[in-house]
């Protein structure tokens, strides 16, 4: 049996690909999405984008799009909760970091207070994995946080750049 | 970014080979999968990843799925992962009930 490659699941089905892309209105090197999974794949592009252009290591940069993708997918199941709304990511290079920033309208949420370490001695069959996302993306990157802007849920991931990436900032 | 899953059985040894890219928007086809290899009766389920480029928290929660599934009595072995996707599951310490094998 084989199936073919989509980035649709059977809980999201497919739209038209156009309907991930920003509004006109979007600053550039920034992304406005729709909070849908079904989007989520244009978080990765952005990431490993510029985590790229930040020389990142690869173990790096594989754990930095793994905290954002997990972040992002935190924000449309448990801040959105399925109802509409948008997902707004940006991001920088300094001299010794990137970052990526989420924004988002769901009710207020830190998502650190889903947070659960895996419980080690739970057999597998039983265990309850929520929560393991939001710890994967904490254990990820080397800075985690979470503000309530105006009524905006912002939270910040930071990546440290090792001293031989370092290059003139671009963020 | 793509995702592809293959399942095959061959003398009640279900193998599933996963390719690309897995997260929540792609784990629904894996669960399909794990769902048919489970009805399978098979006493076995390897889950080839050699080629699996990447695997967010969803994938771990497919491996609980289909620890559930198939039944204690099933062995399950996760062979060539990739390092990063084999960190993620040992960080969740789910190598306890599921066999991690280099290829």
């Amino acid at each position: 049996m084989a199936l073919d490659s989509g980035a649709a699941s059977p809980s999201s089905p497919s739209g038209a690909p156009t309907s991930c892309a920003p509004p006109a209105s979007c600053v550039p090197g920034a992304l406005r999405i729709p909070a849908r999974l079904a989007c989520l794949d244009r978080v990765a592009e952005f990431v490993l984008g510029l985590g790229a252009r930040a020389a990142l290591p690869d173990s790096s940069l594989y754990r930095l799009r793994l905290a954002a993708d997990e972040l992002a997918t935190n924000i449309v199941m448990h801040g959105y909760r399925g109802a509409t709304g948008e997902i707004s990511v940006d991001g920088g290079i300094d001299p010794d970091q990137v970052w990526v920033r989420f924004e988002d309208d769901a009710p207020a949420f830190d998502p650190r207070q889903g947070m659960r370490a895996p419980a080690l001695d739970v057999p597998l069959a039983e265990r309850q994995i929520g929560g393991l996302g939001v710890f994967l993306a904490f254990t990820a990157v080397d800075s985690f946080e979470y503000e309530l802007v105006a009524g905006r849920n912002v939270s910040t991931l930071v990546m440290r750049r090792p001293a031989r990436a370092a290059g003139p900032g671009t963020g | 970014m793509t995702f592809d899953v293959r399942l095959r059985v061959n003398e009640r040894v279900a193998t599933i080979e996963l390719a690309g890219e897995l997260d929540a928007s792609s784990a629904g086809r894996f669960h399909e999968t794990i769902d048919e290899a489970a009805a399978t009766g098979s006493i076995e389920l390897v889950i080839r990843a050699e080629k699996l480029a990447y695997m967010s928290s969803a994938g771990l929660r497919s491996l609980v799925f289909a620890r559930q599934k198939m039944g204690d009595d099933v062995r399950i072995a996760v062979v060539g992962a990739t390092e990063p996707v084999a960190h993620t599951i040992r960080l969740a310490g789910f190598d306890h009930s599921i066999d991690l094998i280099d290829a």
